[in-house]
């Protein structure tokens, strides 16, 4: 039993942090999000080179056959820089349901991209009336000659914008809401009948509202069964959620450290504000809190590793408690920040708002607790009796 | 990074439950054949886990005493009182001299004397070092007259023998000048006067001490370095009193409680009630990954380092969350406070957790205590 990481991964996240901190100060990161494509296309260019676009995919695909702590570890770095390049949206996103559900061909036409970082994606999956159910489609696809057409719209899609391809959820049977008749398409983006509404996230991301009115797509762009897509959308969930909560809980580890930083610098009363008792344990208390999720997120990242059957179940925990303790966290160093903390000045206002944006993907945290409690272990049998008082 | 036991631990854990399966009373016998149960642990060489080799321990690592911990908290084992073994003992052990642990170790070990522990005082809660209980040396250097009183002695009613920090010395730094000895309860001069704790329990007293006569010989170590010879425990004890495997069991217990509960025409599991069980677990899947954390840091350094703040804190308010969630579960049967078990026959218990629970976060260094520690010693203010 260890809790180190490797070798390896210590190399890859002392190379992201050393990439962050000689390329992404706040202003840089600023003129990146507001040109054209919302980020910056050299930096993409780096990062393929460096490898991290290449680290989930198997040896085979081209890739260096990453296990989820590497993914974990190159999310928290990411993450730390606030950056604002496509990696969700093409690696997490897009990346996972080709690896899950891609052939051989849809592989080959992408993953290769994906790494040189000649092909960027993202996965369409949201709809309005939706909020954040994946099972609740009311695009469809509908079988024409030899591809299918289809017809919908999709919400808040992250990077389509920029994308080369839109994996596109859509029902191809049964009601809007059942689970089986999803089906997943590999869409190109500048396919006829595609139309777009971009417009920035607070975060500091791009996301489109996605219109398709009568797509035609191929039968070869079929991605993974046809009717059993809900599956793939299940695993780019897991394997997104753990993502961005390795993301989050390394922002929530520089929120308190930036705030007890702050906190021991800024005087009032005479004092610095950390002699404070009542701040000090404030920061004890977040401190707590970020090792409490820095633990759940082990967890959920070992169980998925190792395959098991509970890993769902803990995924849906460490949403919820890193949505809620998360948020919870940012909104106390705001607080303990005083007017600098409502500031764009300090990197600690971008991570509040990213935070922010992370509980509303795939799910926020009343959410997760729902997903939680349906999967919750029930005792069958048992009286409950037990030893009393615990002293 | 990865969860797996090693072959070796794997094995070590299919021995503990083998010996629980064989040698572990049940029921009634709890406490008919605990002696048994004392002497099958001794043969075994399990009966004084966390002592060291040369002293008669097992010698387990921090895994194998995660094991034990991981396999009994699912069980109800017979009851010890942890002042002579788990409290006393490894001071001695670190600073008492050869004669002082031949006379007292071995009747730690079988139980044989009862221990009680004089650390607080009515001055002296939270802020240990304040404590006042005056300890002069006679003229002939013979003896130490004890005048002063201690508070919050658990089972000091019952106990024979008490170890007591003391003062001998009032300077600027007042962990400095404390004194730690050893002295018979019956010793003329000792008053021990109940504290009846809410819901009517004798659990703790007040001792009062009027000069009582101490031989000098009954002092563990130097005169004046009491307060280190007692510190340097309270971090692992701190970690002991996370209890998290112990709430892993309790939580499982709470759920087939509320699986039983009636409310209308469901089950209170099925009711809104739910979420808030499923909140408090969440947690506590988090708490039991952050003590293997700690485990695996004490496997690599030794120490569990401040960590065991961070288990003590939460690990006492998961107790306590646990047993008022089960106080709500018995709804209006929280009330009754009878032998006769009526209605959702799990109230009586379900209170008397609620109300026994609560010294959790204050004893052992209180909550606000431990948020002070991490403060300083993690965060550096």
């Amino acid at each position: 039993m260890d809790f180190d990481f490797t070798e390896e991964q210590t190399l890859l996240q002392d190379s992201i942090s050393k990439f962050v901190q000689e390329n992404y100060d706040l202003p840089t990161r600023t003129k990146a999000i507001k040109s054209k494509t919302g980020y910056s296309e050299d930096h993409w260019k780096q990062f393929a080179e460096l490898g991290w676009l290449a680290l989930p995919f198997s040896e085979e695909d081209g890739g260096l056959d990453g296990n989820y702590v590497d993914t974990l570890v190159v999310s928290e770095a990411l993450g730390k820089g606030l950056i604002v390049e496509p990696y969700f949206a093409t690696v997490i996103l897009a990346g996972t349901a080709l690896r899950v559900a891609g052939n051989a061909e849809q592989k080959q036409k992408l993953i290769g991209g994906i790494i040189d970082g000649t092909v960027k994606a993202t996965v369409a999956y949201a709809e309005l009336q939706a909020r954040y159910e994946l099972n609740d489609v009311a695009t469809t696809a509908i079988k024409e000659g030899d591809g299918f057409v289809i017809n919908g719209e999709k919400s808040v899609a992250i990077n389509a914008e920029t994308a080369d391809y839109i994996i596109v959820s859509a029902r191809t049977s049964g009601d809007r809401t059942s689970s089986k008749g999803i089906s997943l398409f590999i869409v190109d983006a500048k396919a006829e009948g595609i139309s777009r509404i971009d417009y920035p996230t607070i975060d500091g991301g791009r996301g489109s509202e996605v219109t398709l009115s009568n797509v035609k797509v191929a039968a070869s762009d079929l991605l993974g069964e046809l009717d059993e897509g809900l599956e793939v959308l299940e695993e780019v969930r897991d394997q997104a959620i753990l993502a961005l909560c390795a993301e989050a809980v390394g922002q929530m580890e520089l929120m308190y450290k930036d705030t007890v930083e702050y906190c021991s610098q800024r005087e009032q009363f005479g004092h610095p504000l950390s002699d404070f008792q009542v701040l000090k344990h404030r920061f004890a208390d977040m401190f707590v809190e970020t090792e409490q999720c820095t633990s759940l997120l082990y967890r959920a990242t070992l169980e998925k590793q190792i395959g098991a059957p509970t890993a769902r179940r803990t995924i849906h925990a460490l949403k919820y408690k890193v949505g809620k303790e998360g948020n919870l966290l940012a909104r106390q160093a705001v607080q303990s920040h005083g007017g600098m903390g409502v500031t764009e000045e300090l990197r600690l206002g971008h991570y509040f708002m990213r935070l922010a944006v992370i509980d509303t993907i795939f799910g926020n945290y009343d959410y997760h607790m729902d997903k939680y409690c349906e999967l919750m272990h029930i005792p069958e049998g048992g009286d409950g009796e037990d030893f009393g008082f615990m002293m | 990074m990865d969860i797996e036991l090693s072959k070796e631990d794997l094995e070590f854990q299919a021995e503990v439950e083998a010996f629980l399966d064989e040698h572990l009373p049940r029921g009634a016998e709890l406490w008919t054949k605990r002696s048994e149960w004392f002497a099958a642990l001794k043969e075994k060489g399990w009966d004084v886990p966390n002592w060291p080799v040369e002293f008669g321990g097992p010698g387990w690592s921090a895994t194998q005493h995660f094991i034990w911990d991981k396999v009994t908290s699912k069980h109800t084992l017979p009851p010890t009182i942890p002042f002579g073994q788990v409290m006393l003992a490894p001071i001695l052990m670190g600073y008492a001299s050869k004669e002082q642990q031949d006379r007292f170790l071995p009747d730690i070990r079988d139980n044989k004397v009862m221990w009680c522990q004089g650390y607080s005082e009515p001055g002296a809660g939270s802020d240990l070092a304040s404590l006042k209980t005056k300890a002069e040396l006679t003229d002939d250097g013979k003896h130490y007259i004890i005048n002063g009183t201690k508070i919050w002695t658990t089972m000091g009613h019952a106990a024979n023998w008490i170890f007591c920090l003391t003062r001998t010395q009032t300077t600027d730094i007042k962990q400095e000048g404390v004194t730690f000895l050893l002295f018979d309860m019956k010793s003329p001069g000792v008053e021990v006067k109940p504290i009846y704790t809410l819901g009517g329990s004798h659990h703790v007293n007040q001792v009062f001490f009027t000069d009582v006569k101490v031989p000098v010989e009954n002092r563990v170590g130097e005169e004046g370095k009491g307060w280190t010879y007692a510190k340097g425990l309270l971090q692992h004890e701190r970690k002991g009193l996370a209890g998290i495997s112990r709430s892993v069991y309790a939580m499982e217990k709470l759920k087939e409680k509320a699986c039983k509960v009636p409310v209308g025409d469901e089950m209170l599991m099925d009711t809104g009630f739910k979420k808030k069980i499923a909140a408090a677990e969440i947690d506590l899947l988090a708490l039991e990954y952050t003590e293997l954390r700690t485990l695996a840091e004490m496997v690599n350094t030794g120490s569990p380092g401040h960590s065991s703040s961070v288990l003590k804190l939460k690990g006492t308010l998961m107790q306590q969350t646990i047993q008022e969630l089960t106080l709500e579960a018995a709804g209006i049967y929280g009330a009754p406070f009878g032998h006769k078990k009526v209605g959702v026959k799990f109230g009586r218990a379900a209170m008397e957790g609620y109300l026994n629970g609560r010294p959790a976060t204050i004893y052992g260094g209180c909550s606000e205590v431990q948020r002070d520690v991490i403060a300083k010693r993690v965060l550096g203010v």
